[in-house]
């Protein structure tokens, strides 16, 4: 005898409807408005004082390349949004898409309808990968547009190496900055997720994506434990100034991105085994 | 193809049978299988036991009522009945579906309201209607938004209140924006935890129609309650809850006369109506002024019959019941 089949809404009628209550959720829309302004304020900061002004963490570097040389504030702005901004409003997707639901009692009323437990982690997956492009998209194409507009630089990228390429190739290493980002984003998305379907509440989703974050700062920190730097997922994030140098340096940035899918996978199959285990 | 839907959109034809409904060819009619069937269940969190050795049958077209104490288990076992929590032993049959592994085949027939309403604050109530609507594999694509509007209609919930956000709802706007959540789709079962909740008058008068219809649909009604009026109104079937054990269940009716049937006499003249009753050899006794008739072995028109026979003043006679309130205080205060 065959299974019955079962009934289940159309898979797509459930995506769509995910990504609107995405897209219309105020926290995310602000999230994108700063971010979009974040390259703004670097190029206005740049501009306007020199690139003496004090920056933290490994865009320093980055942010004083940009003076005069505006087709390298995508970049720029992606590295100081990858310090903070990048995993929080990531984050936030995530802590919404499980453990705000359930805090919301409307994780119930799906798995009532009913969405079964592994497709409901597919389309709340899903959300927060569209999130992570959309994010990164923003950032990169208003850092783009700033670099243009208030930095300049004439349509040449000087690379960190010292050469210059043209706005074609400077375009393409821009494109790559950002197809790198999708994935490190989406990792922390990941894990976050995973979280997300360990708890009822989104606080305890972004406590530890943060008090993570800064852990592994400063494991990154210490000398003594250089050997555990290969497996952290931020210390890969230095690798994104090599799309700036010139002839490209590729072992890195792999290196990083095999990270990212793995700190991806790990995450994702914790979210399932979290959803299908969880007490709705 | 598609077929009317009583809540207002078309259906989609499920492919496949629906669980635990004979087919056309199906041989002798045999007795229609409980909605809901739960053995030997147990559920405990930790050292704390919230359920323990729980049996229960949800009779198919009954509207029973779960009552019980703040914190007995009612909305715990509710939770295990939709697969919404694992028992720790025993098994639950939901629609003749095990749970919670057959929740994608007995859900979509089933729609429940349990632990309050739930719903996204910054939208609407339509938009979160429609969210829900999107889930129901029941309804088609396009009969979404009439299955949404007739929802709306059925809960009293007019246009200007339902594209409001949620988040500026009442307690009773929220509430019957649960309820129309359950009415999306033509249901077999309805699971309501504490339906009135935060209802005035009105809406609670709305509610007891909304089960009413559905009962007489030939829907099977669950319903959670410490509000006994409500319950003694709306219920064929009761089963009490008493620290996470099942203390009775049974008919409605047959729960309320389980001191035997009686019949109440007020009469100005109690000897009277005694040396009355005794003559005609019906058991009596008086009680609190007024006259006992005991009906086991006699009609209450032969009681009557006799006593105005017998020229008794009979003021007022009535069928004694006990009421839900005596039995529940009665059942879950004992040995307390």
């Amino acid at each position: 005898m065959t299974a019955a089949a079962r009934p289940a809404a159309p898979l797509g009628r459930l995506v769509r409807v995910e990504l609107r209550v995405e897209l219309r959720r105020p926290r995310t829309l602000i999230m994108l408005v700063v971010l979009a302004l974040l390259p703004v304020v670097i190029g206005l900061g740049v501009t306007t004082r020199g690139p003496s002004g004090a920056m933290g963490g490994a865009a320093t570097g980055l942010i004083a390349a940009v003076t005069q040389n505006g087709l390298m504030l995508p970049v720029a702005a992606l590295g100081v949004a990858l310090a903070l901004l990048l995993p929080l409003g990531v984050s936030i997707a995530a802590a919404d898409a499980l453990a705000g639901e359930a805090a919301h009692g409307t994780l119930r009323g799906l798995l009532l309808a009913p969405v079964s437990r592994p497709r409901l982690v597919g389309i709340k997956a899903f959300g927060v990968l569209v999130v992570a492009v959309l994010e990164v998209s923003v950032v990169t194409v208003s850092g783009l547009l700033a670099g243009l507009v208030i930095v300049g630089g004439g349509g040449q990228l000087l690379t960190l190496s010292g050469s210059s390429v043209g706005l074609g190739e400077a375009l393409t290493r821009v494109v790559m900055a950002a197809c790198w980002a999708v994935p490190q984003v989406a990792a922390v998305g990941a894990v976050a997720l995973a979280v997300s379907a360990l708890t009822d509440h989104p606080l305890v989703v972004m406590a530890t994506v943060l008090g993570g974050a800064i852990v592994f700062g400063v494991l990154h920190a210490i000398p003594s434990l250089e050997w555990l730097h290969p497996v952290l997922l931020t210390s890969g994030w230095t690798s994104l100034a090599d799309v700036l140098r010139d002839p490209l340096p590729t072992d890195e940035l792999t290196h990083s991105t095999l990270l990212a899918v793995c700190y991806l996978t790990v995450g994702l199959a914790v979210a399932v085994i979290g959803t299908l285990r969880r007490e709705a | 193809m598609s077929r009317w839907n009583p809540a207002g959109g078309t259906l989609c034809t499920p492919r496949g049978p629906a669980p635990d409904q004979p087919g056309p060819t199906a041989g002798p009619r045999r007795p229609t299988p409980p909605a809901a069937r739960v053995r030997g269940l147990r559920k405990a969190y930790r050292r704390n036991v919230a359920l323990d050795a729980v049996d229960l049958d949800v009779p198919a077209g009954s509207v029973l009522g779960l009552l019980g104490p703040n914190g007995s288990g009612k909305t715990t076992m509710l939770r295990l009945l939709l697969g919404l929590s694992r028992p720790t032993s025993g098994t639950v049959e939901l629609l003749g579906q095990p749970m919670p592994g057959g929740a994608g085949q007995a859900l979509p027939h089933v729609g429940a309201l349990v632990e309050g309403p739930g719903f996204v604050p910054f939208l609407s109530g339509r938009d979160n209607l429609a969210r829900c609507a999107a889930a129901e594999p029941l309804l088609c694509a396009g009969t979404v938004p009439v299955a949404v509007h007739a929802a709306l209609h059925r809960v009293g919930l007019d246009p200007a209140a339902a594209d409001r956000l949620y988040r500026g709802y009442s307690l009773g706007m929220k509430q019957r924006l649960g309820l129309a959540a359950v009415l999306l789709a033509p249901r077999r079962l309805v699971v309501l935890d504490e339906p009135t909740n935060g209802l005035d008058p009105s809406g609670t008068r709305d509610v007891r129609r909304l089960i009413a219809e559905l009962h007489a649909a030939g829907s099977t009604v669950l319903l959670s309650s410490h509000l006994l009026t409500e319950v003694e109104e709306t219920c064929t079937h009761v089963a009490v809850l008493a620290t996470g054990s099942l203390v009775t269940t049974g008919e409605m009716t047959e729960l309320l006369e389980a001191d035997g049937p009686a019949l109440e006499i007020h009469t100005s003249a109690p000897h009277a109506a005694l040396t009355a009753l005794r003559a005609a050899r019906i058991p009596g006794y008086a009680e609190r002024g007024l006259v006992i008739a005991d009906l086991n072995d006699t009609p209450p028109e032969v009681v009557l019959s006799a006593l105005v026979h017998a020229d008794v003043p009979v003021a007022e006679a009535r069928r004694r019941r006990m009421g839900l309130e005596d039995l529940f205080v009665r059942l879950t205060e004992e040995g307390a």
